[in-house]
């Protein structure tokens, strides 16, 4: 029986957390660095014990003291919450040892869904579309070739030990395959000291969708709708919705019924995420499985009313799941901005410092997730995010207005944030008319450059 | 705004931590705590790390068996002497029976394991002391098996690696134990009479009888880092003198600098440096020589190659510009020899009496496939190195190291080279203090008869007596632009003349450059320098000095000691 949780976590996701805990009284002990002494989680749990110095590798990414944090406060579980340590197969080990409830799924089903080879591997053997690609490596241009004819172009051709773009092209036809295969091995073979390629199909212009699984451990999966997350910077996220404007109903209950038959070959339980790349025609591809609670939760939580935290402390508790798929009902549109202490002209870098004014909007269908007040310091050491402006109206028409409205009415002073950044999407015909995919941002950037 | 204690807590419950009843503790054995920095780590992690804290990277004591798993190549160590007759010499009450307990909990016999095992395929007798057994003190037993491992390694021409670690002698034992020490000093005395290599390898804590026996006896000294190694422990020196000791008192890093360990080697390295020194002390592979053909035809090329030069011109270079030569910074300085004419050079450090001098490096080496000792002296090239290096002015320490290497190379029967390049011996009250002079004198008397042929280069400044101490040698060879003489031509004018300024006038008249001093019959040979002589431009003259040590070692190396005493006795007794 769950009567006392350890957040593993801080900022907002440490409060969301500290709030649910509240509501079904259960107590709560906050960890906290040493710079993180008036952090708001830090003053809002029942107890608070500090775990070290700033840095994250020495406080909230110190197994061992939070281990022993947990022992010491004699919780009977811990909430990884996102990011630090939340999908970290080593650790949800540990607390299985030490007999601290990992609340998440089993340290095994991490550990698998983790490692990008595994994972794909079982989504194959499961019937799952998987991005179609080579199974090995391809050693010479002729195999390529045939293996690229039977990929489908456009191909992508990446080097097995790449990164940053280097050693990467994209090919659209066989009379362009030859030159980009080998400028890229050239690439590949004077950046890494090694020329071993991979192939993959190339999708342009996608949308990144993904859908929120819940599982018990009596078997019961229910998926509880999609995100549409596509539009991002450099892979980070900036706006979720649900529902996405792309998908009709019969092509949302075949992903969501993809999704539950992935979350099923995983083995999972708990809350986590089936991640897909959509294609313009509506085919989509399984890209990864995110083993924890997404930053975006509260969009799927407005849409179908499901505390998404409560839920998951029930189900590491021994729960079941109250629900079944048919009671899931979808009402509305929902859109979370996220507010981050970062400065759009300086090239999005992060800004510190104390926020000396502070305004945040309220009302019908706004919610804010944050863990800033008036007088905090935003510390550079962490994730430079400060809020999550969720909004929720009939439709997707009032939601962007409430968002935009809501937007509008944000005051913090002191440091540098991208809410007139948001702000100007809000404003944005194409994000209006939701023509949105991954490219969205770097659209919006050379065309205000 | 603060927010102190301003929220209400959790409905419904009464809180604290106190009233919490449930305990749970951590799985035997999944954590430990570090004894170094007190961090909570995972056993697993310290295990993996080769029993390093990830956290502080201080060392754990390990156990024997590890010990010997991460030295010895897969399944060949083979146990020594594994039952030894236990004996209560004092009859001290309880003693065997703490014996007989530790036996249990260890499932060691005693403290000390010994065997034979093989290192990377260089076959050798191993001792390692277990901290477990007692602090691992030595009593009659450990004395025993180590003294008998030894004596079987002197039998069977084995080299000796000893992993100490040890609280001292067994008081339990008394008088007994404290002859262990002798005992196995002696065998140890014995080993190297026959010329067989002892490696000594400290591990924390290295104390008291065992530091003032075995363990401070090897050939070569290694540590694991920030090791304990003392004769009378911290606790009781304070208590003693009343005074508090300096952070890093008895550490290893303190020994090496006062000389009285060759390396400090990491877990992680141990292996490879004693596969290497294995290697480099191989008697097995001794005396592979090449066709004669072969030596001969590198010996004509030298000769038609070398001698012709040495008769040019000295190309309109005045003795002053050749002084000034010599004493350009970007010239290259002892170590860029080392690296270029030598493979896998390992330093040893220290004179073994008070401190490792930094002004000159010395180690073994490989030239090609024969193992030789280097020393060179070391300017720095940086004026941050230079102040380290004490601008390769040798202190007495630096003259009794390079003896010390000296010494070891002759009982391995390894040739010398030695590389010159010094404005002098070190001019200091703490170099007079420690005995300067004696220092030189004695390294002109035992060079005179060490039974190893000795090459000594002069690469840059030879400053009287301290460059004369390094280049008692069979031959003396010189770059173009190096010089050799009784003193500085600055010091020279101001003795003779007063006036120092007159130095280039000195330099003149003193006859110490290359060409002069090979007319004198001081050198043997000249090394002509490319016009612009730096680390960047030295790759011909590495490969003709090279050529030239080729010659030199098949030459000497063919020589009988007498051949090769009388050789050099006569060389400096015509002059």
């Amino acid at each position: 029986m769950i009567e006392k949780i350890l957040i593993a976590n801080r900022g907002e996701i440490a409060v969301r957390i500290i709030r649910a805990c509240r509501e079904m009284g259960i107590e709560t002990v906050a960890v906290y660095s040493e710079a993180d002494k008036e952090a708001l989680h830090t003053q809002l749990a029942d107890e608070a014990v500090c775990i070290g110095p700033a840095q994250a590798s020495e406080s909230y990414l110190n197994m061992q003291n939070l281990i022993s944090a947990a022992l010491v406060s004699g919780a009977d579980a811990i909430h990884p919450g996102f990011g630090f340590l939340s999908e970290n197969a080593k650790f949800a080990e540990l607390c299985e040892q030490c007999e601290i409830t990992f609340i998440g799924p089993d340290s095994k089903v991490i550990g698998k869904m983790g490692n990008k080879t595994e994972a794909r591997a079982t989504m194959i053997a499961a019937g799952i579309p998987v991005i179609r690609g080579t199974n090995g490596a391809v050693l010479d241009l002729e195999e390529g070739k045939k293996e690229a004819a039977r990929i489908g172009y456009p191909v992508i051709i990446k080097a097995a030990l790449g990164g940053g773009g280097k050693g990467m092209r994209t090919a659209q036809s066989e009379e362009e395959f030859e030159s980009c295969f080998v400028t890229a091995r050239k690439e590949a073979e004077k950046a890494f000291g090694d020329g071993t390629m991979y192939i993959e199909h190339f999708v342009e212009h996608p949308r990144h969708i993904e859908f929120q699984i819940i599982a018990d451990s009596y078997g019961n999966i229910v998926h509880l709708g999609e995100r549409d997350c596509s539009i991002q910077r450099n892979h980070q996220k900036m706006i979720e919705e649900c529902p996405c404007a792309a998908l009709s109903d019969e092509l949302r209950k075949k992903m969501g019924e993809t999704a539950v038959k992935a979350a099923r070959a995983a083995g999972y339980t708990n809350a986590g995420t089936v991640e897909f790349l959509l294609e313009k025609d509506g085919t989509f591809y399984f890209m990864e499985m995110n083993t924890r609670i997404q930053v975006e939760h509260p969009v799927t939580e407005c849409v179908t009313g499901i505390d998404l935290i409560k839920e998951q402390i029930r189900i590491a508790n021994g729960g079941e799941l109250t629900f079944r798929q048919e009671d899931i009902r979808m009402t509305g549109h929902a859109i979370e901005c996220r507010i981050n202490a970062e400065i759009p002209e300086r090239n999005f870098t992060p800004s510190a410092g104390r926020i000396t004014d502070l305004h945040l909007p309220g009302g019908n269908g706004i919610r804010v997730d944050t863990a800033v007040y008036s007088g905090c310091e935003v510390l550079p050491y962490y994730d430079s995010m400060l809020a999550k402006l969720i909004v929720h109206g009939k439709d997707r028409r009032e939601a962007v207005d409430k968002m935009r409205s809501a937007l509008g009415e944000i005051i913090i002073e002191g440091i540098g944030t991208n809410v007139d950044y948001q702000y100007e999407i809000s404003e944005n015909e194409d994000f209006i008319s939701g023509k949105t995919d991954v490219d969205f941002i770097r659209r919006l950037s050379s065309e205000t450059a | 705004m603060k927010l102190h204690n301003m929220f209400k807590k959790t409905v419904g419950k009464e809180h604290g931590t106190s009233k919490n009843t449930k305990v749970r503790n951590v799985p035997e054995g999944l954590l430990k705590k570090c004894n170094k920095c007190g961090a909570a780590i995972l056993a697993e992690d310290a295990v993996n790390n080769n029993y390093i804290c990830p956290k502080c990277h201080g060392y754990f004591r390990m156990h024997a068996g590890r010990r010997i798993e991460m030295i010895a190549d897969p399944g060949t160590f083979e146990e020594w002497d594994a039952k030894m007759k236990f004996e209560n010499p004092l009859e001290f009450s309880g003693y065997e029976e703490k014996v007989r307990r530790l036996r249990e909990q260890t499932g060691l016999d005693e403290a000390v394991v010994t065997g034979k095992v093989m290192v990377a395929g260089h076959p050798a007798v191993i001792g390692v002391c277990d901290g477990r057994f007692m602090m691992a003190s030595m009593g009659e037993v450990v004395g025993e098996k180590i003294t008998r491992a030894i004596e079987r390694a002197t039998k069977e021409n084995l080299p000796v690696i000893l992993f100490a670690c040890s609280g001292g002698a067994r008081m339990q034992e008394g008088i007994v134990s404290l002859m262990q020490m002798a005992k196995t000093a002696a065998a140890l005395k014995r080993h190297s009479e026959k010329g067989l290599l002892y490696v000594s390898v400290l591990t924390d804590p290295t104390t008291g009888g065992v530091t003032a026996s075995f363990a401070m006896l090897g050939d070569i000294i290694l540590a694991e880092p920030n090791a304990l190694i003392g004769f009378a422990g911290p606790r009781v020196i304070e208590q003693t003198i009343g005074k508090k000791l300096p952070k890093g008192f008895q550490r290893s890093e303190f020994l090496l600098e006062h000389g009285f360990v060759d390396r400090i080697v990491e877990r992680s390295e141990m292996k490879s440096v004693l596969a290497r020194i294995l290697h480099m002390h191989d008697r097995t592979k001794e005396k592979t020589e090449e066709s004669t053909g072969e030596t001969e035809k590198i010996e004509s090329t030298t000769q038609e190659d070398t001698m012709p030069k040495q008769v040019r011109s000295k190309g309109g270079i005045s003795a002053w510009e050749r002084v000034l030569l010599s004493r350009k910074t970007d010239r290259p300085v002892g170590t860029d020899y080392v690296n270029m004419l030598f493979s896998d050079f390992m330093e040893f450090h220290g004179d073994r009496l008070f401190r490792d001098d930094p002004a000159v490096a010395g180690g073994i080496a490989m030239f090609g496939n024969i193992p030789v000792t280097v020393i060179a002296q070391v300017k720095g090239k940086t004026t941050k190195e230079n102040v380290t290096r004490n601008f390769a002015m040798m202190s007495p320490e630096g003259y009794r190291k390079t003896l010390r290497l000296i010494r070891q190379a002759e009982k391995f029967g390894r040739p010398v080279i030695c590389i010159v390049d010094t404005p002098g011996a070190f001019c200091g009250q703490e170099a007079e203090e420690h005995g300067q002079g004696e220092a030189i004198a004695s390294n002109l008397y035992e060079l005179s008869s060490i039974k190893v042929p000795i090459v000594s280069v002069l690469i840059g400044e030879g400053g009287s007596g301290g460059a004369l101490a390094l280049a008692v040698a069979d031959e003396v060879w010189i770059l173009e632009n190096s010089v050799y003489s009784v003193l500085s031509p600055e010091g020279f004018a101001s003795i003779l003349w007063k006036d120092s300024k007159r130095a280039s006038e000195a330099a003149e008249v003193m006859k110490l450059t290359a060409d002069d001093l090979k007319c004198l019959g001081i050198v043997e040979q000249v090394i002509r320098e490319p016009k612009s002589y730096t680390s960047q431009t030295m790759a011909g003259v590495c490969e003709e000095l090279k050529n030239m040590l080729s010659v030199f070692l098949k030459k000497y190396g063919s020589m009988d000691e007498r051949q090769l005493l009388n050789h050099r006795y006569d060389r400096f007794r015509k002059m």
